[in-house]
């Protein structure tokens, strides 16, 4: 059964159709990264599948369960008990990271283990020293955001998304908001997850890293997938002429 | 140490600059006031005494016969509202005004603190009261019980404390009346002209009456302690008797009875 | 001399504390709650709260507090506070709450609206409830926020128990006063000054000192 499944989605601001009609699987294990120029619907999509945005029509569901779920055009969304239990199936790295300003690095990612999944608070302590390790943060536990440089700011967000164990790690342009010399810490460390089988779906700009890294790629243009398959197939043999064009502008 | 000297020096030299820049020094007031060429009159908003016409200008007993004086000094005019009845004497002394002219008692604290004139008006200080319950306090004693509330400062404070009764000083007599008709306190003690003027059928107050009436007392002028402005008002006072003018103008707002003879 | 107009200022001071205090009590809780009715998604309390925001900010206190203690006696026939100095002092109280009230909602709200979308988002997506985003997340950076906008506010404040005694409500003020009437004398009136300015002063250095603890991060 596929992690996540996404069927048929749609989703319009006003009269502008921004999602119509997205179609695709993440299987367990998978990195998928989703391309596409700016105002192809790429982070509306992410946004709708994790609950941000409320889709137009379609279905979304996790492991088989749904979030939202399309019955003759009506949406019906999951409610209290069963929406916290599928939302706990997966996590969300933003753009510009959220961390909490008032919190240090340690107490922004026991925060939610703590009070949502009312672990001890000892041992949340010590699964974020752990995940701080991994990030190479290990001396940071107790700055505070603005102490920090973007970068690192990112890698504190990815591991208080994994501080919730999710089975699926979504990425919204984690890399955008960074200055190019912080880019490689914050996408080694997103590599390092791969090799770990971690299943993540990266909306990115960063066509080499998505090449390198990704299981599956999916383009997206004006508001559909308009080409997805192996990175190797995306990359050098497009089909579309607009993913060609599209590769031709990212000059990869 | 150095920024506290200057900040020390600043100090002291605004406080010289308050004291100091009184500009010219005169021996008689009246030559101050001939100087500057205005009489400043302090007043309260009080009918028959002080009140606006229609027109906005002050009209009412005394501001009439403030004017006449003015006149006759050869100066103009000028009314300057009170903020605070209480603070007449610092008024005076400042220099805000040259003289309260207000159907002003002459009390303790007045006659202390000015130089008056002879007393030109008798009046009485009145207790006040709802009319739904005049009835049950038709005497002195009776009115132990009764919250007050009274300007203060004024006459009717000094009723007030004089027979031990439970009141509230407010700014203005008028706020005092506001209290009785809003039932916040029982009863007032105003002066009996204001009454005469302010409450009643036909006014803003129709709920309110007249009680008890208290001690009579003198309403006079006051300038500052040591103007000859006095003893020229007294003059004046005596001419305007003289010739009938000040009975005419009593007569005008309907005051005669509580004129005094000259 | 000098130590019996102290000891009449304090009691005065005494009285204005009172009110000072008794006013943070009522509005600072009272301001959240108008705060939350003025950004309401249900545009009819919003709009009515917005309304009796703009009135009450709109309108000197010096005049609330004459309508709220003579207003149910001059106008409705029907004085509520009695004829105790109690009931003044309760109808200064509730003129106060009211009026500050209404200012913090204003500072709340200016906070809550400038705390970013991102805040909300991130906590969502851990499974955070909306209380537990309000309280744990947004509220505390509110918080840092409005510091410095309530500590202006709430030394006007000190200043404002001044307006008390229009109603009767002998505060400080008044007792400086009391001794030009009874005693001619002016200082008493100009010391009570030095009261403000010890008390604000020691509320300014406070502000700063909290101000100081929160520096550790920006929002």
């Amino acid at each position: 059964m596929a992690v996540l499944e996404i069927k048929d989605l749609k989703k319009s601001f006003g009269k502008n159709e921004v999602l119509k009609g997205i179609s695709f699987c993440v299987q367990k294990g998978q990195t998928v990264a989703i391309i596409g120029s700016s105002g192809s619907g790429k982070s509306t999509l992410l946004r709708c599948a994790t609950n941000l945005e409320k889709a137009d029509s379609g279905s979304i569901a996790y492991n088989g369960e749904y979030l939202v779920l399309d019955i003759d055009g009506q949406q019906k969304y999951a409610q209290k008990e069963e929406l916290s239990k599928i939302r706990s199936n997966f996590g969300l790295v933003f753009q510009n990271f959220n961390l909490f300003p008032h919190l240090s690095v340690m107490q922004n990612i026991i925060e939610a283990p703590v009070n949502v999944k009312k672990m001890s608070k000892a041992e949340a302590e010590k699964k974020a020293r752990e995940l701080l390790s991994q990030m190479g943060l290990s001396d940071k536990e107790n700055a505070y955001p603005c102490e920090l440089s973007g970068g690192q700011q990112q890698r504190v967000a990815i591991a208080r998304a994994l501080a919730l164990d999710p089975e699926v790690l979504f990425f919204d342009e984690p890399t955008s908001a960074l200055d190019p010399e912080l880019t490689g810490e914050v996408l080694a460390v997103i590599r390092k997850l791969a090799d770990k089988n971690m299943t993540m779906v990266i909306v990115t700009h960063e066509m080499a890293f998505a090449r390198d890294v990704a299981s599956h790629v999916i383009f997206m243009d004006k508001g559909v997938i308009a080409e997805e398959g192996e990175p190797k197939e995306v990359f050098y043999n497009p089909k579309s002429q607009r993913l060609q064009d599209f590769l031709h502008s990212a000059s990869l | 140490m150095k920024k506290i000297f200057a900040i020390l020096m600043a100090a002291a030299m605004m406080l010289t600059c308050f004291v100091g820049c009184k500009g010219k020094e005169f021996e008689k007031d009246s030559e101050y006031i001939a100087d500057k060429g205005t009489l400043i009159v302090g007043i309260t908003d009080f009918a028959p005494m002080d009140y606006k016409d229609e027109d906005g200008n002050w009209i009412g007993f005394d501001a009439e016969m403030a004017t006449k004086f003015a006149k006759s000094l050869g100066v103009e005019v000028e009314f300057l509202v009170l903020a605070d009845w209480g603070k007449k004497i610092m008024e005076l002394n400042d220099k805000q005004v040259d003289c309260v002219w207000n159907g002003m008692t002459l009390n303790e604290e007045v006659l202390n603190g000015m130089e008056t004139s002879k007393p030109y008006c008798k009046n009485k200080q009145v207790v006040v009261l709802k009319k739904d319950i005049a009835d049950k306090y038709t005497t002195k004693e009776s009115l132990k019980t009764l919250k007050f509330a009274v300007e203060e400062g004024s006459a009717g404070e000094d009723q007030a404390v004089a027979n031990d009764w439970d009141y509230v000083a407010l700014a203005a007599q008028s706020d005092a009346l506001k209290e009785v008709a809003a039932g916040t306190s029982q009863a007032s003690v105003i002066d009996l002209l204001m009454a005469d003027a302010m409450i009643g059928e036909g006014t803003d107050y129709p709920t309110l009456t007249k009680s008890v009436a208290l001690t009579e007392e003198d309403y006079g002028v006051g300038f500052r302690k040591g103007s000859d402005l006095a003893e020229k008002l007294n003059d004046f006072f005596k001419k305007c008797y003289d010739d009938g003018s000040l009975m005419e103008l009593a007569e005008k707002y309907n005051i005669k009875d509580t004129m005094i003879a000259w | 001399m000098f130590e019996t107009v102290f000891k009449a200022l304090m009691e005065g001071f005494g009285e204005s504390l009172k009110i000072f205090a008794l006013t943070l009590i009522g509005a600072l809780p009272l301001g959240l709650i108008i705060a939350f009715g003025s950004m309401s998604k249900f545009s009819p309390l919003k709009y009515f709260t917005r309304a009796i925001v703009w009135i009450i900010r709109g309108t000197p206190l010096m005049l609330q507090l004459i309508i709220i203690f003579y207003g149910p006696g001059l106008i409705l026939g029907t004085n509520i506070w009695g004829i105790g100095s109690k009931g003044r002092f309760i109808a200064v109280i509730v003129a106060f709450v009211l009026n500050y009230g209404c200012y913090f909602s204003e500072i709340y709200r200016g906070g809550i609206e400038g705390i970013s979308q991102g805040q909300y988002e991130a906590g969502q997506v851990l499974g955070m409830n909306k209380g537990q985003i309000f309280f744990r997340i947004v509220l505390p950076q509110v918080f840092k926020r409005i510091i410095p906008p309530m500590s202006n506010e709430i030394i006007t404040l000190v200043k404002d128990t001044s307006l008390a005694r229009v109603i009767g409500v002998y505060e400080l003020i008044h007792f400086g006063e009391a001794f030009i009437k009874s005693n001619g004398l002016i200082w008493p009136l100009f010391f009570t000054g030095v009261f403000y300015l010890v008390f604000s002063g020691i509320l300014t250095l406070l502000f700063g000192y909290i101000e100081k603890k929160l520096n550790y991060y920006r929002v």
